[in-house]
């Protein structure tokens, strides 16, 4: 602590208190004890009955905070472990607590959370820089701080260390020996930044700034669980090099990525960015619970969210309010639940892309697509300008009394089970004149409110049981009508097949299933009124009649999925089923003893006297809610069922009509999602208002029950007391059904959806983000638990910072706008910060990833708010704050050290010297690549399989996974750019993996350096590694003349950028002869050298040769200065 | 500065670099900078029980680098974080069933099941559980009691399957466990709850915590190696994955290595064809020369590290051959593990490697066998997975006994869940399915402070609830940890503002019961 200045709160006093006194002490309320809260003043200076107080402003030794960790008797020592264990805090924290609240205890926001500002650069006496000038405000606020710690900035590096330093950074890539000679030569004061111009317009600046956003935005190219199969969403990774080379100012990159399908675009490029929320891990395990994956998926895109663009770890209050930061719980699910709200099935049906997708028009049909697309994009704002006054709207539609909804008659409606209870133990029945008013349900609870329709919903697990009593008792010879609202199950590996089961019923099936009911057979819905007949209902038929097979549903996918995908375009890297021919015998045996044949039970051949209808297509298997409803006149004829769906007729054909005046009636009691309460209820299904007639609804009143009938209801309130949900109901019905200019721009956008498909034909198809069009909202859960729904919250932004823009609806729009808007304190800080953590290896706050309250506090906190200020000042430009970066003094400096710098600085934190350390794996055999002429400059497109051990892959895969065999291919996908090289999660590439390079399950923005043995095994034995050092052999071999020196001069240049110092071109010289000794003794072995990797080597050169400079140019490969950016 | 007489926290102690420490000790602590990161250790978090062990105890006898040293306040021998207090054992085998052992056809004997073959469950038993997307719709869930008969074993006459004939042998060398129970109910959740501590991907495993606790007892090879075994075209195998051996947040230097069968044991460890041993040699010499004049040049540590972890790879390349190269066993060997262990990849030959591994110093072996996932055919595949692992099993106790290996060696037998004592699909008299079931399952221990000869726990006449002695995976990590000296809660590293554990947040206890 320097004498005479005063202590700041946040740099030096709140990290003391939250790392002693938070976890008890701070805003989660559940661990607060003695209800003390230590993090906000106006809780920590509050009386407490029969409590001293914590803190005396201004007297430390009144305070009792003070008197506690200074305590000598253990019990009452603090801070203590969850455990009740003292934990004693260091002297010279306490002597900094005491000091602070002698000084008046004066509490501050958390920095990060306060806008940050502009502050005037340090003036800079020019000595302090002994030639070291500042050359940007950088290099102010760095010597200010050097100055205060008393060191001194290093010289200016030697301009090969420069331009190396510097074409690595910014373009992951080493100078040429024609560049390093061209700038060694360039004696202008421009030089330098003429170099660093020149390399910041190379695409390979783009690549090389695309392979850090890839680990922030969690990119990878399998789906991370199970069976891990592949995921192509490579052109999102197109996209990110686009961008970056482009010079997309980062508030807009931002906001696509967030919210890209919301965008008004000009092309594709917004909607293939929004693939970001869509990166993270996903499943289609058999057993896998579709709720929980639900929760999970939403809660990972929130998490990558937090540490990308706030650099918070919201994570943590998931179970419970965060324990340091002021991130509640409430905070984090409402988070979530602006990633909850897409068009999606949480299964991915084992699929590379799964819905909602977009298709790439392929490059001739670019520009017309373009023109649709924008055209599309512009009536979709326009709609989205109408829907945003939707609360004018509709109140103007309502008080002009023109075409109002009407209900439809309540006559002899006997049961409506409107299923909103929301819990409890019986259901409501809401008709008028209810023949029962409420049924128990059994002791299986179902699921309540787990997603929302016209109220939150109701969800039947296996076991529940909902009897509804004689309600539907009725004749053959009376008219009635029933159904309601459905949403059919969405599971992994469901089909129509699955799909079956009863809807609603009263048939008794000890009495040859007389009754009625309506069900699914395979998709095919079914309406039944028997006097008897056999168990399946089946009318059997002669032999040579045969059943029509039930026709396949086509997968009904909605735009932006293309409505003309094939299976094959859904699962184009499906592995091909084994022949039988290549099985082992033991596979074929395992099969046939799989299972035996059970007994055929005997045939019930009681004659069917019944009237069957069923439609004539399935329904689709896309998870939507549908109003399902039959009306039977009382005719005993099949020609008096009507079979409804969404309040239109559907197609249907007679199975049977042999009822006529028969009786129907049965004592069993109505069933809800089963036909006999032993039989499997239709599974997992959903329901909402569900209603029996005792009469033959009409066609006109059945095209008003969906919506109509329930949006006068709300109606008939006033609308300040309309929920959410109400609001939303009658505003989708006003938009469909009223609005004259919604309907006219969604039915000019379905054209232009239909000409879109038709342009994308034969393109390819990437992950996007689609938003539907409900509230986004979640629940608060109950330690995380995804049962444990308590508060339903709507999607929003932290309480603790600035609000989203209002007059806005909140969805990922939103949220898009509010992460760069200019009031956010953290967006700019920690895109800034991280850059700065590429370019110099550490972030001025080391947590890239946390600037919360037990995050790293910035090592110069007012160089990070410039840079941030600077950052959105000029435009949000990226390019600009690279250069700003590489044109610092402070970036500039020789890397050379002395212990005590290492003592006094080991992190480099400070930066007393140039940045210095050893480049990441993939700049690494990218640099082997090049350097050895191998490299193939080709960019983007899909990810390439080079070089793998065996079995990598094999080892950990199951079988019928799509990535269980690794094929490595051949020609130039061996010698791509790293940031290619296809992304297995669960199995990394083992070459990458040995260098820290994270697996992206989980969202990473920041690697670890670690050094490994394993590391040293990849240089120098990687089939990639070997290969590549021969070719450099043979490249100096044919380019560096015939001397040793000179080849030895070319390596060094092309690798180091300088001719080697004597010293090192002694050792190396001594190591050619001593190698080329060895080969010419062992021509053999130089053979075998040679033969490693797929390109052939050169013959011209003789074999002892070549490999003795194979093995210098692996000697010069693994040197540490190779290593080493 | 003074530590607090009461202070046992190191994990706030300065970096090294920043002690007030003789300067050559700080170059020393530089020159082994690689070795520090092998081993498992980092300069700040467990910096003085690192630099103690690395120094040969100088460092904490303060008698060869004069008075000042003495007088900074180093903490004791007592103070030092880990381990905790005296360890059991010293090292871990921990053999993981992927998939899921069937509890009722191997170890939880339910005679009184047979009288209720095709009978329901009652539901009173079964609850309000929710059940995996398989048998969720299932209308009946009938009964199949085990196909196999139970005989007793041993002095304690444990009841073992006729499934594990040579397991049973070595039951009275057991802690077995009948009241394991879980969270997860399906494989990826819950291998990544056993594992590490968590049902989501991004936390360390068991083996990582130790690394990164413990540190190396060896020079030459990787303080936590992972066997898999080869697949047997009869399993079903769920997918492992290599996350259930990263590091997760901890450093990547403590992520589990592979000890392959196929290719190279470690990868990328064989040098490549035409290269042999003196050119390696003599291209590592000319590498360290050369980086020994880089450092002289600029004065980076790293560097010197980078001269370290080349050797330490070099001498791995020795060391790891040596270790694969079976043929100096004796004939006892192949007498006890079978003929099976001569088979690379197969389980036993992976537990012979595990007793080799243990002999090296090697801190955590984890062998992964997969296969255990029935949800139908139980009769005809079980007993061939059974049969690959009862025999190696029972070598690789009985061999560690007999080196007097098992007194400081804790071997683990876990899956991630058990099965339902219902049948999956069709029950007919010959053949049944059983899907997950995270209520109860069974696992052992045996070694190193474990109490052995004891079976722990209880379940219902059923075999599905626990009625006694719970053990959840927490409290079973717990127990693991103590064994091997580490007081669970006091594990930890600061991660996102917490203390992360492998317990997790929600206290977890040490099962007394099983300690010896």
């Amino acid at each position: 602590m320097a004498k005479g200045a005063k202590l700041d709160f946040n740099q030096d006093v709140q990290p003391i208190l939250a790392a002693n006194c938070f976890a008890c002490h701070g805003p989660d309320p559940e661990m607060r004890k003695a209800g003390l809260r230590l993090d906000l003043g106006e809780s920590a200076f509050k009386k407490r009955p029969g409590h001293p107080d914590a803190i005396v402003p201004g007297h430390p030794e009144q305070s009792e905070l003070i008197k506690r960790i200074e305590s000598t008797d253990s019990h009452h020592l603090m801070p203590q472990s969850p455990q009740g264990e003292a934990k004693p805090m260091k002297a010279a924290d306490i002597a900094v607590l005491k000091e602070w609240i002698k000084e008046g205890a004066v509490y501050r926001p958390h920095w990060a959370f306060d806008k940050p500002v502009k502050a005037q650069a340090p003036a800079i006496a020019e000595a302090a820089g002994r030639g070291n000038r500042p050359n940007n405000p950088i290099d102010a606020f760095i010597l200010a701080r050097l100055n205060k710690e008393g060191l001194k900035p290093s010289p200016e590096a030697d301009k090969a260390t420069l331009i190396r330093r510097v074409t690595l950074d910014l373009t992951g890539l080493l100078p040429t020996p024609v560049e390093v000679w061209a700038f060694e030569n360039d004696k202008s004061p421009q030089a330098y930044e003429h170099l660093v111009d020149g390399l910041l317009a190379r695409p390979s600046y783009g690549e090389d700034r695309a392979r850090y956003w890839l680990d922030y935005a969690r990119y990878a190219d399998t789906y991370g669980l199970h069976y891990d199969n592949s995921r192509d969403i490579w052109p999102y990774r197109d996209y990110v090099i686009r961008s970056f080379n482009t010079n997309k100012p980062f508030d807009q990159f931002a906001m696509e990525q967030i919210a890209g399908d919301l965008m008004p675009a000009k092309n594709l490029d917004p909607l293939i960015a929004s693939g970001y929320v869509r990166l993270g891990v996903s499943s289609n395990e058999g057993g896998t619970i579709p709720e929980e994956l639900r929760v999970n998926i939403a809660r990972e895109r929130a998490e990558a969210y937090g540490a990308t663009f706030m650099g918070l770890t919201v994570g943590c209050a998931v179970c419970h309010d965060h324990k340091y930061d002021p991130t509640s719980q409430k905070d984090f699910y409402a988070l979530t639940a602006f990633f909850n709200n897409i068009q999606e099935k949480p299964f991915n049906n084992d699929r590379p892309v799964w819905e909602p997708m977009a298709r790439i028009p392929r490059p001739e049909n670019q520009d017309s697509y373009n023109r649709v697309w924008a055209r599309r994009s512009e009536l979709a704002q326009r709609v989205r300008a109408v829907r945003l006054q939707e609360r004018d709207l509709v109140g103007k539609w309502l008080a002009s009394r023109q075409s109002l909804p009407q209900g439809v008659s309540p006559d002899k409606l006997l049961l409506r089970l409107r299923l909103d209870e929301g819990g409890g133990d019986v259901l409501k029945n809401s008709a008028p004149h209810p023949q029962q008013a409420s049924f128990p349900i059994g002791k299986s609870k179902p699921q309540w409110g787990e997603t929302t329709w016209l109220w939150p919903d109701f969800r039947m697990e296996t076991s529940t049981r909902i009897q509804l009593g004689q309600t539907g008792d009725f004749e053959a010879g009376q008219g009635f009508s029933s159904g309601g609202w459905f949403m059919m199950r969405s599971a992994p590996n469901y089909s129509t097949y699955n799909e079956s089961g009863s809807l609603l019923s009263k048939m008794d099936s000890t009495q040859h299933n007389r009754g009625w009911d309506i069900s699914l057979e395979h998709g095919i819905l079914y309406v039944d009124l028997v006097n008897e007949g056999p168990k399946e209902l089946v009318v059997h038929k002669s032999a040579d009649e045969k059943e029509p097979e039930p026709k396949k549903v086509k997968e009904a996918f909605q735009f932006p999925t293309p409505t003309d995908l094939t299976a094959k375009d859904l699962a184009p890297n499906k592995p091909k089923p084994k022949k039988e021919a290549e099985k082992k015998p033991e596979e074929k045996k395992a099969k046939k003893d799989d299972k035996p044949a059970e007994p055929k039970p005997p045939l019930d051949t009681t004659p069917l006297v019944a009237i069957r209808v069923s439609a004539l297509d399935p329904l689709p298997l896309d998870g939507k809610w549908r109003h399902i409803f039959f009306t039977y006149d009382g005719s005993g004829k099949a020609a008096g069922v009507r079979l409804y769906v969404n309040g239109a007729p559907v197609a249907t054909r007679v199975m049977s009509d042999t009822l006529g005046q028969a009786t129907i009636k049965t004592q069993v009691p109505m069933l809800l999602g089963m036909r006999s309460p032993q039989e499997n209820p239709a599974r997992e299904t959903r329901y909402q208002d569900i209603r029996f007639y005792g009469r033959a609804v009409t066609a006109e009143e059945t095209r008003r029950l969906p919506f109509e009938d329930y949006v006068a209801e709300v109606a008939g309130k006033p609308a300040g007391q309309w929920s959410d949900d109400e609001w939303h109901v009658v505003s989708q019905f006003y938009f469909d059904s009223i609005d004259k200019e919604a309907r006219d721009l969604e039915q000019q956008i379905a054209g232009l959806d239909a000409q879109l498909d038709k342009l994308s034909e034969g393109g390819d198809l990437t992950m996007v983000s689609w938003e539907r069009p409900s509230i986004a909202y979640a629940h608060v859960l109950t330690r995380g638990i995804y049962t444990a729904r308590t508060e339903r919250v709507e999607a929003n932004t932290p309480h603790f910072l600035p609000p989203l823009p209002a007059g806005m609806p909140h969805d990922r729009l939103a949220l898009a706008k509010w992460t760069v808007s200019a009031d956010n304190p953290l967006t700019a800080r920690v895109t800034v910060n991280r850059m700065w953590s590429e370019v110099f290896g550490a972030g001025l706050v080391e947590t890239t990833e946390d600037f919360g309250i037990m995050g790293q506090r910035p090592s110069n906190p007012e160089l990070l708010d410039w840079l941030a200020v600077e950052f959105s000042e000029s435009g949000w430009n990226i390019k600009h704050m690279y250069k700003l970066m590489v044109m610092s003094a402070a970036y500039r400096q020789s890397a050379k050290t002395t212990p005590q710098l290492v003592v006094k600085d080991p992190k480099n934190l400070l930066l007393a010297r140039g940045p210095r350390f050893r480049m990441d794996g993939e700049t690494l055999r990218d640099v082997a690549l090049q350097s050895s002429g191998l490299l193939v400059a080709k960019i983007g497109g899909p990810s390439v399989k080079p070089y793998q051990p065996p079995s990598v892959w094999e080892q950990v895969g199951i079988g019928g996974s799509d990535t269980l065999v690794y094929e490595q291919q051949k020609g130039d996908a061996l010698y791509r750019r790293s940031m290619y090289t296809y992304w297995k999660r669960m199995a990394m590439m083992p070459d990458m993996d040995a260098f820290d390079a994270p697996m992206r399950d989980v969202v990473c923005t920041r690697r670890q350096r670690t050094d490994t043995p394993l590391q040293a095994l990849v240089t120098m034995n990687d089939v990639q590694w070997v290969e590549a050092a021969r070719a450099l052999a043979q490249r100096v071999i044919k380019e560096g003349g015939k001397q040793p020196e000179q080849r030895i001069d070319l390596m060094s240049e092309i690798l180091l950028a300088h001719d080697p110092p004597p010293q090192m071109a002694a050792v190396l010289e001594g190591s050619i002869a001593q190698m080329e000794k060895h080969y010419a003794a062992d021509p053999k072995d130089a053979a075998r050298l040679l033969d490693v990797g797929e390109k052939k080597s050169d013959a011209a050169i003789p074999a002892p040769e070549l490999a003795a400079w194979t093995m210098v140019a692996s000697e010069m490969l693994n040197l540490d200065e190779t290593l080493n950016k | 500065m003074k530590q607090h007489p009461l202070c046992t926290d190191t994990e706030q102690a300065s970096h090294v670099m920043d002690m007030a420490i003789p300067a050559e000790m700080k170059r020393e602590w530089a020159t082994l900078q690689t070795r520090r990161h092998f081993l498992g250790r980092s300069g700040k978090v467990l910096g003085w029980a690192a630099m103690a062990s690395l120094l040969g105890g100088r460092a904490l006898k303060g008698d060869t680098h004069g008075p000042a040293y003495g007088q900074q306040g180093a903490p004791g021998a007592d103070q030092l974080k880990l381990p905790q207090f005296a360890p059991k054992a010293k090292r871990a085998i921990y053999l993981f069933m992927s998939g899921g052992p069937s509890q009722v056809d191997l170890w939880d004997y339910k005679p009184g099941l047979a009288a209720l073959y095709d009978k329901d469950i009652p539901d009173s038993v079964r609850g309000a559980q929710q059940l995996t997307g398989m048998t969720a719709g299932q209308a009946r869930f009938p009964i199949a009691p085990s196909h196999w008969a139970f005989k007793r074993y041993g002095q304690t006459g444990t009841f073992v399957s006729d499934l594990l004939p040579y397991t049973g042998r070595i039951a009275d060398d057991l802690a077995i466990i009948k009241s394991t129970n879980t969270e997860a109910i399906n494989h990826e959740p819950a291998i990544m709850l056993m594992n590490t501590g968590n049902m989501n991907a991004g936390k360390p495993c068991l083996g990582s915590w130790l690394a990164y606790g413990l540190g190396s007892m060896n020079d030459n090879l990787p303080t936590f190696m992972v066997l898999q075994t080869k697949l047997n075209t009869h399993e079903n195998n769920q997918p492992v994955s290599s996350r259930l051996w990263s590091s997760g947040f901890l450093s990547s230097e403590y992520a589990g290595v592979g000890l392959r069968s196929a290719g190279d044991p470690v990868l990328y460890l064989t040098d490549p064809d035409g290269v042999d041993r003196e050119v390696r040699r003599n291209m590592l010499d000319a590498v360290n020369e050369i980086n020994r004049q880089t450092y002289r040049e600029l004065g980076d540590p790293e560097t010197n590290a980078r001269i370290s972890q080349y050797e330490m790879a070099y001498r791995m390349q020795t060391s790891v051959p040596e270790l694969a190269d079976l043929s100096k066993e004796p004939k006892s060997t192949w007498d006890l593990y079978g003929p099976d262990a001569k088979e690379p990849g197969t389980f036993a030959y992976n537990c012979l490697m595990a007793r080799r591994l243990a002999e090296r110093g090697v801190r955590f072996t984890q062998i992964y066998k997969r296969g255990w996932d029935m949800h139908d055919n139980v009769t005809v595949t079980l007993p061939i997975i059974c049969g690959e692992v009862d025999r190696a099993c029972y070598a690789l106790v009985t061999d560690l006994k007999q080196r007097g290996l098992l007194d400081d060696t804790l071997v683990v037998w876990a899956g991630e869940f058990g099965r339902t004592v219902y049948s999956q699909g069709g029950l007919t008299p010959d053949n049944y399915g059983r899907d997950h079931h995270p209520r109860c399952y069974t696992t052992w221990m045996t070694g190193g402070g474990v109490r052995t000869g004891i079976t722990y726990g209880e379940t219902d006449e059923y075999s599905y609830n626990v009625v006694k002695d719970p053990v959840t995976v927490r409290d079973f990590n717990a127990t693991l940890l103590h064994c091997l000296g580490i007081d669970h809660n006091k594990l930890s590293y600061n991660f996102q503002g917490l203390d992360q554990k492998l317990t997790g947040p929600t206290p977890a206890s040490v099962v007394q019961g099983l300690l010896a």
